[in-house]
């Protein structure tokens, strides 16, 4: 159930599992790819924020994405 | 020929007798001493229409084929005995016919003498200009009728009371000739057989199944009414305005089949009224047929609730005042302008409608885009076909249907899934019919068993009723049946697809098999392989697909899944096959390729793309935001969040078409300024601060695109009733922000987009008025037009083989809730019920009901006509039951047209992964019977019927 689930982190999730099947480097850049090509940079940072503060909602795919978001959007990568 | 001269005379279409005739060589035959070329084949009469010879006729019209009953066509044709019937005589090379010879002048006079004989000297049609009885007596010269005539209806042979139990139109046996024209349009044309003759000889009459109209099969397509040469069938509103004076070609508002119509007209400027709508013969999308909303019902447009003022309140407490449209722009203007001082640009955005043209879509764009700064723009295919575009996208290239409709009559195997024609797209549904009955097989994947299963001389090979939320599962059961049996096109995989190899390992695996998928398919696995093969082994085999393929948490990935399995067949790029969507909205295809998405610019380009900016910036003359912006549901979040605070929403119900309604309620309520531009103050304007009245399809001036990427002429039947076109409220809006818009007329929007857009470069208001309607690609490389898509060569070069790993759905059922809920539409109401709810159609469907497997009920206590509580984890709703076997045991199913039931406040926030199409499809619920509660408040909430105004 969702109800309580922060949006980003059940879309997020939702995205993750998706990818769940490839290596995890490679989810995890793939999920990225998907979030940054799709998702306001609102809900971007609001992932990123979630993912800073270890909610614990968030499949460990998409906590890893986020610190790629993270890292794309400071130019750190 | 501009909008005003197609306006200017009532020009009914030449009937030519009988069908044309495509593809055959030419013969050359001499009637009434004219040469005349036609295809081998044609019929005398046909060819004598085409030469502008008149020969009368009564039982024969060009949308079917020729009957031969009622011998008013005779001719004489040099070196054959007799008079044939010039509808059944097919023309020969070197045939000289003579028309008008004094013996067959004879044999009509004869004839029509026997037909007046029983009809009433006091037709009304006759005296109307609504039966051609009258004046086809005068044309063939029977002024004296020797058996006697009746002078009144009730003279007749075997008067019977007439039949006004249809809303729309009366069957009056009176003024029935019995050419049965109405039985073979019924069967032929619409394909539903509700209508027979009863009875021999001279007691032989039209019968609807031995009931009234009402009662019986028919589905009120019209199709008898329009083929009836007497004024036996007959629309109320004949009776009710008169004949037309004048007629308009437009296109229809409702489905996404796009039917072309002459609106036909009385009176001129705003006291013009409709008083009927013919389907045009030349239609590419419907060739001269409707459904029951298409042809009839248009009373919405003139419906007492119709808002006709702008209006604004400062509290969605308080009461609407009415102002000038200066004063509510102003106010929206002011209103959005100061919510981005304070809250930043992005605090804003727009929802485009599927119900508006593409120029006053594009223009919602341009205004969020340049005058919002912002890209929150989304359209309310967000609830629909996103998955569609996004799933098409990245393995074709674009987002879009493959064929046109007249490809299904090349198609032998039909794979149907997720999609219920005969109600949602009742027009190609019938098409789909005709070539079912002439042959082709039909696999229909559904949990429902929708009519196509079984109906009248229509019988699908297989009904495979797939569990809700396992179509991935499915769709990869079918690929590996046809990989692993060595069912593949091989030419077509190596010369035109990527990505094989590890496509091909995926779905080899065991676990995409047939028997490993069938617990969660629920399918059993020998009906699947057979479905399989069937599919795979088909000369042409063509996939059509709706709502119950896209609005699941996998909807992208299944139409992915349904891409795999056209190329994998090589059912791709010629007539018969493709992958074809059909989509829910007159002009969601449309709206998607205007740039209604907040990533995407007109033609499906990224915002993110700096030479496609770049094009838009330079006409604009404004910087434009590279990143994305928020969609639908992320504004409802935003919303409650408190980041997004204003919104405009274009002819849509956001409230009560889009799920879990107390979310989408909250986060409305949470807004400092939400407008509203509709026709009626729908659910959404509960919430609204501002209303801006808009127009409806019959007085707008634009152009639709239809599920077969067809761009059709809207025009105008009267002038806006509310004193601006939409797309000027918007230009006006813009302006009034800060960002000069205007045009002079939409003809000029649409060349913007031409200029603007490769895709659609060469389509103009001029083109589509004289070449008529045409199917994007339009341009240099096709520029006619594109009926068939990936001929040769994909949009993206290569078809894209892209695995399609099954992740089952979050919502499972409980003991709490153990069933599954599936929602879907009926085919007299449309969307929301915003339209049909103000016209007659209430008649057959006045509110929505639950379909509930008979052992669910018992289990439950409950019996058809009950009121039932249908609660979810999100709410509850109240609304009666039906018991059908149409659902399997475990699955339920209502639609939502009503507001009172609100199928929404059961549906959740889950949504497809990659576009966030919610997961309308899979609900876990409970159903009980109501309490007298219960029973009281639907009772008090349930509107009554209202009726064509």
């Amino acid at each position: 159930m969702n109800e309580h689930v922060p949006a980003e982190a059940r879309m997020g999730n939702d995205i993750a599992r998706q990818f769940a099947h490839l290596p995890p480097a490679q989810a995890a850049e793939a999920i990225a790819g998907h979030i940054e090509r799709f998702w306001d940079p609102r809900m971007r940072r609001n992932l990123e924020a979630l993912a800073a503060a270890h909610d614990d909602s968030l499949d460990p795919l998409l906590v890893d994405a986020a610190g790629r978001l993270a890292a794309h959007a400071s130019g750190t990568s | 020929m501009s909008t005003v001269d197609q306006q200017s005379i009532w020009d009914p279409e030449v009937d030519f007798g009988t069908p044309a005739v495509r593809g055959a060589e030419s013969v050359t035959v001499t009637i009434d001493g004219r040469a005349v070329d036609v295809p081998a084949g044609t019929s005398v009469l046909r060819a004598a229409t085409e030469a502008g010879v008149a020969i009368p006729k009564l039982c024969a019209t060009d949308s079917l084929k020729a009957f031969g009953s009622c011998r008013m066509c005779v001719v004489e044709v040099d070196g054959a005995n007799g008079a044939p019937a010039s509808c059944t005589t097919p023309c020969a090379d070197g045939m000289v016919v003579s028309t008008q010879t004094e013996r067959v002048r004879d044999l009509r006079r004869n004839v029509m003498e026997l037909y007046l004989s029983d009809h009433p000297e006091d037709c009304d049609g006759c005296a109307r200009g609504n039966c051609e009885i009258q004046s086809l007596a005068a044309t063939v010269g029977s002024a004296e009728v020797r058996y006697g005539r009746p002078e009144s209806r009730q003279q007749v042979a075997h008067p019977h009371p007439i039949d006004e139990s249809n809303p729309y139109f009366a069957f009056d046996a009176a003024s029935c000739i019995v050419c049965s024209r109405c039985v073979r349009a019924c069967a032929d044309t619409q394909g539903t057989f509700a209508l027979t003759v009863e009875g021999r000889g001279f007691d032989s009459r039209i019968s609807a199944g031995g009931t009234d109209f009402l009662s019986s099969e028919c589905v009120s397509c019209g199709a008898c009414v329009q083929a009836c040469p007497t004024s036996a069938l007959q629309e109320h509103s004949i009776v009710e305005l008169g004949m037309p004076t004048r007629s308009v070609e437009t296109t229809c508002a409702y489905c996404g089949v796009g039917c072309s119509f002459r609106a036909e007209v009385r009176g001129e400027g705003s006291d013009a009224q409709v008083v009927r709508m013919m389907p045009s013969k030349n239609g590419g999308a419907n060739e001269g047929h409707s459904c029951v909303k298409g042809r009839f019902a248009y009373g919405y447009t003139s419906h007492r609730d119709r808002q006709l003022s702008p209006m604004v309140r400062d509290s969605i407490d308080d009461e609407w005042r009415r102002v000038s449209w200066d004063q509510a722009i102003s106010r929206v203007a002011e209103g959005f302008t100061a919510i981005q001082s304070e809250h930043g640009r992005g605090a804003i955005g727009g929802i485009s409608s599927s119900r508006c043209t593409n120029e006053e879509v594009y223009v919602v764009q341009k205004m969020v885009r340049a005058a919002f700064d912002n890209n929150n723009v989304d359209t309310c295919a967000r609830v629909c076909h996103s998955p569609t575009g996004y799933g098409l996208s990245q393995t074709f290239g674009t987002s879009a249907g493959t064929q046109d409709f007249a490809s299904v009559e090349e198609a032998d195997v039909i794979l149907l899934i997720g999609a219920n024609p005969t109600d949602a797209h009742p027009v190609f549904a019938s098409r789909m019919k005709r070539r079912l009955r002439a042959g082709a097989r039909l696999i229909v994947a559904d949990p429902r068993r929708i009519d196509l299963v079984r109906s009248p001389h229509v019988e699908a090979a297989h009904h495979l009723p797939l569990l809700p939320g396992s179509n991935v599962a499915f769709i990869n059961a079918m690929a590996h049946t046809i990989v692993t049996e060595g069912l593949t096109d091989e030419e077509f995989l190596r010369e035109r697809c990527e990505n094989l190899d590890e496509y091909l390992a995926f779905v080899r695996d065991p676990g995409n098999s047939p028997e490993a998928t069938a617990e969660a398919t629920g399918i059993a696995p020998e009906s699947l392989r057979a479905a399989a093969r069937l599919y795979a082994e088909a000369p042409n085999g063509a996939i059509y697909y709706g709502l119950g393929v896209t609005e699941h948490s996998q909807g992208s990935t299944m139409v992915m899944g349904l891409a795999n399995l056209a190329m994998l067949t090589g059912n791709i790029g010629r007539p018969g096959v493709g992958v074809n969507p059909l989509r829910g909205q007159n002009n969601v295809q449309g709206s998607c390729d205007m740039g209604s998405f907040p990533h995407e610019f007109p033609g499906y380009r990224h915002v993110g793309r700096d030479e496609v900016r770049g094009i838009y910036e330079e006409l604009w003359g404004k910087k434009l935001d590279p990143e994305p912006g928020l969609r639908i549901p992320n504004m409802f979040d935003s919303a409650l969040a408190g980041t997004f605070r204003g919104l405009y929403v274009q002819g849509e119900d956001i409230a009560q078409s889009d799920p879990n309604t107390q979310h989408v309620e909250a986060a409305l309520r949470a807004m400092d300024l939400v407008v509203v531009q509709d026709l009626f103050l729908n659910e959404t304007a509960r919430f609204a601060h501002v209303f801006l009245p808009g127009t409806s399809f019959l007085e707008k001036d634009g152009t639709f695109i239809n599920a077969e990427r067809r761009f059709g002429r809207v025009r105008p039947v009267f002038p806006s009733r509310v004193g601006k076109d939409e797309w000027q409220v918007v230009c006006e809006i813009a302006t009034a922000m800060g960002f000069p818009m205007s045009y002079d007329s939409p003809a000029q929007i649409l060349d913007e987009i031409a200029a603007t857009t490769p895709t659609f470069a060469g389509v103009s208001f001029d083109r589509l008025d004289t070449e008529g309607s045409m199917q994007w690609p339009i341009n240099d490389a096709a520029p006619h037009g594109t009926p068939t898509m990936h001929v040769g060569e994909f949009v993206r070069g290569k078809g894209h083989l892209a695995p399609t790993w099954y992740v089952p759905t979050t919502e499972r059922t409980s003991r709490k809730f153990p069933l599954l809920l599936t929602t879907g539409r009926i085919l007299t109401q449309y969307n929301v019920g915003a339209q049909t709810r103000r016209t007659s159609n209430n008649v057959w469907h006045p509110e929505d009901v639950l379909e509930i497997h008979p052992a669910d009920a018992e289990l439950r206590g409950i019996s058809t006509g009950d009121l039932v509580d249908l609660s979810s984890r999100v709410g509850s709703t109240t609304l009666r039951a039906l018991v059908s076997e149409r659902m399997p045991a475990g699955v339920v199913y209502t639609t939502f047209h009503h507001p009172v039931t609100g199928a929404n406040v059961v549906t959740t926030e889950n949504s497809d992964w990659a576009t966030n199409c919610p997961e309308y499809k899979v609900t876990a619920v409970q159903v009980g019977v109501a309490n007298a509660r219960g029973d009281a408040a639907v009772a008090q909430a349930r509107e009554p019927a209202e009726t064509h105004a």
